[in-house]
């Protein structure tokens, strides 16, 4: 390329950047009708002429959904957005930079009017829900430092929950919720627990995060969303019952459910834990019994008990699966067998489960049937291999035909060729 | 067959048995004498077979020809070639029937053969076992060739024909372990193909056949291919000069058998064949139904189980390739070399006597050996663990 | 090898003394014979197998349509999952896996409320397999059923 060829390159890249600039004025200069038609003030950006001197909000706010759906700045702070006269922009009902206290009503203004939100199929419960959670309660004390709907939600960048990026996205939440809950000066302050470490522990935390499992509970599922409070001892049951319905049915009809009721034990928490829920493991059974009752007692026992049953089903299934793999390998036909430990797998599972009713003889029904299953397999599993083992008597039959046959096979060979 | 040795002047008058009535007939129409002189090729008749005579005439003639009764039990490993590899052949049309070479197929069918199919255990067991007995076969008698010094003039030929069957064999071996696709063979196949691509020149030339440096389905489709078509071809060419090389030169006869008094006929011969088929057959038979070889569920490519390592004719060239310090194509050059030495050194010895005598050679034969006998122990008891 | 016991049997001309002679011959030759039988009905047997898994899937035979009683489920435990047969009205039939796709549970049959149910976590699915509740993150695999002459067939 010449070096005049550069030059007229360059003209044109400045005379480009002139008139892209006298459009940028113009269009600054032109102006912002707030009250036109409808189609007028989609077109106009929502942040009015706020984001000439606020552009890091103006960004915020265009990010989220309210931009879209003409919540302005002026819906929220007041005064004048036609204007980038400071004075008049920051006059009339403008209120400034909104006082915690005040931010769940001014939310409620819109979202909790059932006419503003039917379009969107929003609920309008929230305000009424907040007011009620414990952070609600304390705000109205006076309270300052409670989460209000903006520690969530964000002020300016409030994104649909739908949202991954949304703050109060389902795996967004224990983070959200940790910001205070977490390992803060807050949470010293007042001497409350660490919740998010805890959580992040559980096996709640283990589906939601690593196995990626949206049904995983967070915070919100147990203490509510804005209703949040801590359920009530009572209530707990009812609560981890939701998911776990089983367990539940089977602890109620369990001595500890009316014991445990009447003593305020915290039923499930009180084995489980509560944010940091572990896994099932089965040899909690025995072992979590002592959390509550002395060494020796003959609760202790009944979890011993438990323990044993489950284990002795266990090992029959074991069992049968290494007949069924040695049948495998042979190959023999197995299909059926690998459906029927599945089966027997079944009954165990539920023998945990129906161990919350902390009654032998219940588990009992189910690891026996688990273990009848295992031993029918192996049962039928040997006779196979016996069966197997008796055919190759056909082997003898087979030699004797061989040992004919070598017999008269001689006989022609040694027979002289008749003359 | 042996009618033809007594026909005392029946004369035309007297009507043939049907089966000769029909052989009369479709002699008048093809030269069946021909076709019988193709099947001599491999094994069954070692005089030349006049193609010009009737089938029943150059029978007689073969009949009534005295044969020498040889030293049986050396020679029988060449007879065995042909036998076992007729077995193979048929057991594996049979397996061919069901099985699909394709990565999902090929377990799943081998299965199906195995565990759904009437007798299909059998088969496949037979071919198994029928495998394993045939490579002991060539290599027994690549060995006793070797000590019986059959390397010599006039036998050059068949010498390298053997070594070719033994090759022959191992890749028929290494191929056909590939094939049912489960987790053993999918491993010991891998390993294998680590060691021949160790080599330099066969290594790259080989994987270029097999189509790839690790175990896939295309790898599985050429194995397929080139254990039922290509290398059975081979190997039938390497039987051909095999008797080929007998018909022209006779039969290796050690200086204690050949008594020209004590003849035998082929009717006789004949029938010792058979005798021994049968025996084999029946041997077979029981160590398929006694020791049938077990399955260990379909290859994963993604999980390595632990101890895996080749078959055991390549143990020896595992552990050289795991243990020999230095560059990985220094093993492999040593393997090939050892490899094409099989062949050569003997023809080259007797060519030169005067440079390699034929004690050094044996010493030295012996010496390689009893090293191939450790590094396969080494193989078997260090690496695989 | 029968051809081979043909050699050696009495030539054309053998008529004189040996009737007993003549009869092992043809025993032997029978004997003989009997390899080329069983060798033929080894291959014959191994064979003959297509023709009991019509190829591509297999089809297992439910039973007969009339001794499936309307709304009420059979449990087939066939192969690594088991599954249920459903008769849903007067003329079709269903089938649906057994296993909860949750973790591998095995389902019930609830008759009053025509669904299936999980025992482990309440799952519950109804007669096309669909998620109506619980856990369970996919539906339940169906099966093709067919019917030939009354009798229900299943494929797997």
């Amino acid at each position: 390329m010449s070096a005049r060829a550069g030059f007229a390159r360059m003209l044109a890249l400045a005379a480009a950047l002139a008139l892209s600039a006298e459009a940028a004025r113009a269009a600054a200069t032109a102006p912002v009708p707030i009250t036109g038609s409808r189609v007028g003030r989609i077109v106009t950006p929502t942040a009015g002429r706020c984001g000439v001197c606020h552009p890091t909000e103006r960004v915020a706010l265009e990010s989220s959904p309210h931009a879209r759906e003409d919540v302005r700045c002026t819906s929220c702070h007041g005064g004048d957005d036609t204007t980038t006269d400071e004075k008049r922009a920051h006059g009339g009902d403008f209120t400034g930079k909104v006082d915690r206290g005040t931010v769940p009503r001014m939310c409620a203004r819109c979202h909790a009017d059932e006419k503003r939100m039917r379009p969107y199929d929003l609920p309008v419960d929230q305000y009424a829900l907040y007011q009620q959670s414990r952070h609600g309660q304390l705000l109205a004390k006076g309270d300052r430092q409670v989460a209000v709907c903006s520690d969530c939600h964000g002020a300016h960048d409030i994104l649909a929950v739908a949202d991954p990026a949304s703050r109060v996205y389902p795996t967004n939440i224990p983070r959200t919720c940790g910001r205070c809950h977490g390992d803060t000066t807050l949470v010293r302050q007042r001497h409350i627990k660490n919740a998010y470490a805890d959580y992040l522990t559980s096996v709640h935390a283990h589906q939601l995060f690593d196995l990626g499992n949206m049904r995983a509970p967070t915070c919100v599922s147990c203490h509510g969303v804005h209703g949040a409070t801590p359920p009530d001892v009572a209530d707990i049951t009812k609560v981890c019952g939701r998911c776990h319905t089983t367990e539940r049915r089977y602890f109620i009809a369990g001595p500890h459910a009316a014991k445990m009721a009447e003593n305020n034990v915290p039923a499930c928490i009180a084995c489980h834990g509560n944010h940091a829920v572990e896994a099932s493991v089965v040899t909690r059974l025995a072992s979590n019994c002592e959390k509550c009752h002395e060494k020796g007692d003959p609760q202790v026992a009944l979890g011993a008990r438990m323990l044993d049953e489950y284990k002795t089903a266990q090992t029959e299934i074991d069992k049968a699966e290494k007949l069924i793999a040695e049948a495998d390998a042979v190959p023999m036909q197995t299909e059926d067998y690998h459906a029927r430990v599945e089966e027997a797998r079944t009954y165990l599972r539920e023998a945990m489960t129906a161990a919350h009713t902390v009654q032998p003889e219940v588990v009992a029904s189910f690891t026996l049937r688990a273990r009848s299953v295992g031993e029918e397999i192996q049962d039928e599993l040997t006779h196979k291999f016996a069966n197997a083992r008796m055919s190759k008597l056909g082997l003898v039959v087979f030699w004797f035909y061989v040992l004919v046959t070598l017999g008269i096979l001689r006989r022609y060979r040694n027979r002289r060729p008749r003359a | 067959m042996s009618t033809t040795t007594q026909d005392p002047q029946g004369g035309p008058q007297k009507p043939l048995p049907w089966h000769w009535a029909a052989v009369a007939w479709l002699e008048q129409r093809i030269n069946l004498t021909e076709i019988f002189s193709i099947l001599t090729s491999f094994g069954i008749v070692y005089t030349p077979v006049d193609t010009r005579r009737p089938l029943r005439e150059a029978m007689a003639e073969i009949g009534a020809t005295p044969l020498v009764s040889y030293a049986r039990w050396p020679q029988v490993l060449g007879l065995l070639t042909a036998l076992l590899f007729a077995l193979e052949a048929v057991t594996g049309v049979l397996l061919a029937f069901y099985y699909h070479p394709t990565g999902e197929g090929a377990y799943a069918s081998t299965e199906g053969i195995v565990r759904d199919i009437p007798l299909g255990w059998f088969i496949h067991q037979m071919h198994d076992w029928g495998a394993y007995l045939l490579i002991a076969v060539v290599v027994l008698r690549v060995v006793r060739m070797f000590w019986h010094r059959l390397y010599l003039a006039p036998r050059e030929v068949l010498w390298v024909s053997a070594v070719m069957l033994m090759w022959v064999v191992l890749q028929l071996d290494f191929t056909g372990r590939l094939l049912p696709y489960d987790v053993t063979s999918y491993w010991s196949a891998m390993r294998g193909l680590e060691i021949v691509c160790s080599q330099p020149v066969v290594g790259p030339f080989i994987s270029f056949v097999l189509g790839g440096h690790v175990i896939t389905e295309n790898v599985l489709l050429r194995s397929y291919v080139l254990h039922v078509v290509v290398l059975p071809l081979l190997y039938l060419i390497g039987i051909y000069v095999t008797f080929g090389t007998m018909r022209r030169i006779g039969l290796s006869v050690p200086a204690e058998g050949g008594d020209p008094a004590n003849a035998t006929t082929w009717r006789k011969h004949t029938l010792d064949f058979v005798i021994f088929q049968l025996l084999l057959f029946a041997g077979l038979v029981t160590l398929a139904t006694l020791l049938p070889f077990r399955f260990h569920g379909p290859a994963d490519p993604y999980s390595t189980p632990p101890g895996t390592h080749p078959a055991w004719y390549l143990l020896s060239a595992y552990t050289i390739v795991q243990y020999l310090p230095g560059p990985g194509w220094i093993a492999g050059l040593l393997l090939l070399l050892a490899g094409l030495s099989v062949p050569i050194v003997p023809l080259w010895s007797a060519r030169n006597p005067q440079r390699l005598s034929d004690t050094r050679l044996r010493q030295g034969a012996i010496a390689l050996f009893a090293v191939w006998c450790v590094l396969t122990l080494v193989g078997a008891f260090v690496v695989r663990k | 090898m029968a051809d081979l016991a043909a050699g050696p049997g009495p030539g054309p001309g053998a008529g004189s003394p040996a009737t007993r002679r003549q009869f092992l011959t043809w025993l032997s030759r029978a004997f003989l014979g009997l390899w080329a039988v069983g060798g033929a009905g080894v291959v014959a047997a191994y064979m003959g197998a297509p023709d009991k898994n019509e190829g591509g899937g297999r089809q297992v035979r439910i039973g007969r349509l009339d001794d499936l009683r309307i709304g009420e489920a059979r449990l087939v435990r066939h192969g690594v999952t088991p599954f249920f047969v459903i008769r849903t009205n007067e003329t079709s039939v269903v089938a649906l896996s057994a296993v909860c796709t949750h973790v591998r549970c095995i389902l019930n049959y609830d008759r009053e409320r025509r669904v299936i149910t999980c025992p482990c976590h309440e799952g519950r699915f109804d007669l096309n397999g669909t998620v109506l509740s619980g856990p369970p993150p996919r539906q339940l695999p169906s099966y093709e059923v067919s019917m030939r002459a009354g009798e229900v067939f299943v494929r797997v």
